[in-house]
């Protein structure tokens, strides 16, 4: 890091010395904001005794399904659209309206049909996913360049061998666009809908900590949730996205 | 997001075939009611589990007689109106002001990574410790989730500004006020009005999930309490009144804000990027 940058640091080194200091002159109750040497063992003993993997694991668990059975639908619906002008005025404005209605809002519902736990908030995960997919599988599949349906078309490809030969790899570059979108959409609905409908996960365990007050729990949970969703999408999505984008994609520079 | 997957019909086209695309939605849409209606007594579920067409009607001619639903709508859309005016109000501040000053770049800009970094639903726990359930909770949620989306598209915009038209400013006797009233914020104001967009969506989101948490009134709490008192059709009402109302602010709202600054003041270029 460059010397200039490290001034970046000062609001953080700030922050932690005003939580270490200020618990010491001020009185209020510790629950508000709980010493940081507290935050810290309880770090320690929830990595040490699992629950904190335990939560994750569930959490991820929970995101992946709600993924593949969110694009699993999308796909194969968002060709139908794109390729076929009859489904594409069916069907669109029925989907924006569905569409318009947050994932966060079928929570309740949800609860209904499936019970607070697994179902439900799988449910909403696939619903949320289902709706950044669809968009950009049209996007995508649109995008192909007529010429080459034409193309693979003369030489005899339709149905399947069409799907796979020309549709699919034509369409990668925007669905793993797409597939970023959906994650970061994916991953609220994810700990918003534990929090209303979970059993377990991270966002089970951030608000079943709230109405224990016990906040370093809590700070726990918002910064795992923080710090996941940052691997993931840096670590994994981001450099997906480049390598398709580089190799395959129509991209003017 | 919302809306995306409408097209205008294009122009030139003979009548018959513009009017068939939305009698075509049409029928879609009255296909899936109807579908719905009938697979009600095919499944011969309890209404609290599976209402019909028919039970949600009911549902919402009661809530209208109440008086409920239009309380309640008010009640969340003026929650929203304050969250996403004070967002863009203090994005837009600290947008200018991290864009202009390099010191405040380098002091902030690792910070505010860093909060971005953690999603607005899991504040919301740590919200409620601090505020309690209600309004002032739900109103600072919806100003963290509008306030980043803002911020860093005036940050984008007040950098693309061009030095020389600062400098044209300067050179004819501008005063450095002037040079931000006349020539930073009008430039930004494209990037400004997409970061509203974008904040827009994520805080309806953030709206209904706040309101199903920490509210005892609103169309989120709506949602939740009809499901929890298993009166399922008034939670159907409820999202479907979520999903006209945002409808309509995109429609009605966004999209005019929208078009106007960019034909007004956005580079062509830009706007066509983001198209």
């Amino acid at each position: 890091m460059k010397p200039s940058n490290a001034i970046g640091l000062l609001p953080f080194a700030a922050a932690l010395a005003a939580w270490a200091i200020v618990p010491i002159y001020v009185d209020y109750p510790s629950y508000m904001l709980p010493p940081l040497p507290d935050v810290w063992t309880h770090l320690l003993e929830t990595l040490a005794d699992g629950t904190l993997a335990g939560h994750v694991l569930n959490s991820l668990g929970r995101l992946a399904l709600g993924f593949a059975v969110g694009t699993g639908i999308a796909i194969p619906l968002g060709i139908a659209i794109a390729l076929n002008r009859h489904v594409a005025d069916t069907l669109k404005p029925l989907l924006t309206f569905l569409q318009s209605i947050a994932g966060i809002a079928w929570v309740p519902l949800a609860i209904i049909w499936f019970g607070i736990g697994i179902g439900s908030v799988v449910f909403v995960i696939a619903n949320t996913i289902f709706f950044a997919t669809l968009y950009n599988t049209v996007i995508g599949v649109q995008a192909i360049p007529q010429a080459l349906h034409r193309a693979v078309r003369s030489l005899g490809g339709k149905g399947l061998s069409l799907a796979s030969v020309l549709i699919l790899p034509g369409a990668l570059v925007q669905l793993i666009v797409g597939f970023r979108t959906a994650m970061a959409y994916g991953w609220r609905a994810l700990v918003a809908a534990e929090m209303i409908a979970g059993t377990n996960g991270l966002g089970y365990m951030t608000i079943e900590a709230v109405q224990w007050y016990r906040t370093e729990t809590v700070l726990l949970g918002m910064i795992a949730i923080g710090l996941i969703w940052l691997v993931m999408d840096r670590l994994i999505f981001e450099p997906i996205e480049r390598v398709t984008v580089r190799r395959w994609g129509i991209v003017q520079r | 997001m919302a809306g995306t997957l409408t097209q205008a019909p294009p122009r030139g086209l003979p009548w018959s075939r513009r009017l068939a695309r939305p009698a075509k939605g049409a029928a879609g849409i009255l296909l899936f009611l109807a579908a719905w209606q009938i697979s009600v007594p095919l499944v011969g579920l309890e209404p609290y589990f599976y209402p019909g067409p028919a039970d949600v009607w009911t549902a919402f001619v009661d809530l209208m007689r109440k008086g409920i639903l239009p309380v309640y709508t008010v009640d969340s859309l003026s929650r929203y109106s304050a969250g996403v005016g004070i967002g863009i109000v203090a994005g837009v501040f600290f947008g200018v002001l991290i864009g202009l000053n390099a010191f405040a770049s380098r002091l902030l800009s690792p910070t505010i990574n860093f909060l971005f970094a953690i999603v607005e639903v899991a504040w919301i726990p740590i919200f409620v410790i601090w505020w309690g359930y209600g309004y002032k909770t739900i109103l600072i949620a919806l100003t963290y989730v509008v306030f980043f989306p803002v911020l860093y598209n005036t940050l984008i915009g007040v950098r693309t500004v061009p030095q020389p038209l600062i400098n044209a400013v300067r050179a004819l006797g501008g005063t450095r006020a002037q040079v931000l009233t006349h020539v930073i914020l009008p430039a930004a104001l494209p990037g400004i009005i997409t970061g509203l967009r974008v904040g827009a969506g994520f805080a309806f989101r953030g709206l209904i999930f706040a309101e199903i948490v920490a509210a005892k009134t609103g169309l989120g709490y709506l949602i939740f309490e009809g499901a929890q008192s298993h009166q399922t059709a008034r939670t159907i009402v409820g999202m479907i009144s979520v999903g006209v109302i945002w409808l309509l602010i995109d429609q009605f709202y966004l999209k005019p804000i929208e078009r106007a600054t960019i034909e007004r003041w956005g580079l062509v270029t830009d706007a066509e990027q983001r198209a």
